[in-house]
């Protein structure tokens, strides 16, 4: 059964605040899709622009605060796609990352995208229910 | 209650292979959940040395399709069981050299696929990731 | 027991490749509880003809065929849990999610979209993975 994951603050629902036409995640068949997180506050979806490293805070603080409340945690991820904004900030980007998955890291691809609304990361990961 | 399902990380035999480690990276080669078994993206990389492989295109996709092999027997799993595959190439005029080579490591029952471009890091050619099903 | 590998044969005809042959994938997969399909590009399904057009047009036509597959597979729209989507440019997001929206109008699965550079002049690739 698919069961849709409903935004544990206001700020995380991008369909309210954005139009975005899509579910903060599902879960089925024992794992949970995200959908791909931005730098958004949490509380108000206001978007919080910065450096990777700011911007990389804020998105893992959401998907930690997305995951948990699905009864899953940072812990469970099984993979991730980090898109960022240009390669040259792979290094930054794991000193941020590396900082959230210490208790096993799961599987990763880092792609190098277009993100929306100039974003210097988004986070789409699967995890473990 | 359902028993939530446990996630194992998954190396290669070959740890020349083993980016993760070798790198000190904060990932892992793959990670078998349930059913399944998620890697990482692979690039080329020469399993006799642990070093890059450059070179052109078809070189690349082969060493890369041919270590992914590699990876998903040493989980117990293989080629036959990916049921999708990503493929990045750093030059979108590369598709139809990647697909040449692609077709001999998938000749029947193909996986799914989505191909694209993208920026690559350190010069590499190409970047694949997959699902498979675990052994 | 061990979990099977299932290529859905499907009565579509998969878009040519320069090599001429049909490109080296298959559209739908079962595997374990899901079916993962591969990046669907605007074709028409019968001839695999392409179906050039706006980013809202591919759009559409991208998933007009989805539904048609996912059917055939035994699956559907609603049973869908996750979709990436690739554009030649963010700048055609809102285009995109205007006709998205219109084929996914309740709880709606989990959804990446990012821009990347793709093959032919396609405007939009949409890969999904759906519960089988």
């Amino acid at each position: 059964m698919r069961e849709v994951i409903a935004a544990p603050l206001a700020g995380l629902d991008l369909r309210q605040h954005y139009g975005h036409h899509q579910s903060p995640a599902v879960r089925a068949g024992g794992l949970i899709f995200c959908s791909g997180m931005l730098p958004v506050d949490p509380q108000t979806g206001e978007r919080r622009h910065g450096t990777l490293t700011t911007e990389a805070h804020v998105v893992l603080g959401n998907l930690k605060l997305l995951l948990e409340s699905a009864g899953s945690s940072l812990d469970r991820l099984v993979q991730v796609h980090a898109l960022i904004y240009d390669s040259i900030e792979y290094d930054v980007l794991n000193r941020v990352y590396r900082q959230y998955v210490a208790n096993g890291p799961p599987a990763r691809t880092v792609w190098t995208a277009q993100i929306e609304a100039g974003f210097k990361i988004q986070l789409d990961v699967v995890a473990a229910a | 209650m359902t028993e939530k399902l446990q996630r194992s990380a998954i190396e290669p035999k070959n740890p020349l292979l083993n980016a993760s480690r070798n790198s000190n990276l904060p990932h892992v080669p793959g990670i078998r959940i349930g059913d399944y078994i998620f890697l990482s993206g692979m690039v080329p990389v020469d399993p006799q040395t642990g070093e890059r492989s450059h070179g052109p295109i078809a070189e690349q996709v082969r060493v890369t399709l041919s270590n992914m092999r590699h990876m998903l027997e040493s989980a117990g799993s293989s080629l036959e069981r990916v049921l999708r595959v990503h493929v990045v190439l750093a030059d979108i005029s590369h598709m139809a050299e990647m697909d040449r080579v692609y077709r001999e490591f998938f000749p029947v029952d193909p996986p799914a696929r989505t191909a694209w471009s993208m920026q690559l890091r350190f010069g590499n050619g190409c970047e694949i990731e997959c699902v498979a099903l675990a052994g | 027991m061990r979990a099977k590998r299932e290529v859905i044969p499907l009565p579509v005809r998969a878009p040519d490749t320069a090599s001429g042959s049909g490109q080296p994938l298959s559209m739908a997969v079962r595997g374990g509880d899901f079916l993962f399909v591969s990046g669907l590009t605007a074709v028409d399904l019968k001839s695999g003809e392409r179906m050039q057009g706006t980013t809202a047009s591919e759009t559409r036509q991208i998933l007009t065929n989805l539904k048609q597959l996912l059917d055939a597979a035994g699956s559907s729209l609603d049973k869908v849990v996750k979709v990436n989507v690739l554009l030649h440019s963010m700048l055609e997001e809102r285009n995109m999610n205007e006709v998205y929206a219109r084929f996914f109008p309740d709880q709606p699965p989990a959804r990446t979209v990012c821009g990347a550079r793709l093959p032919d002049g396609v405007k939009v690739i949409v890969e999904c993975t759906a519960l089988a």
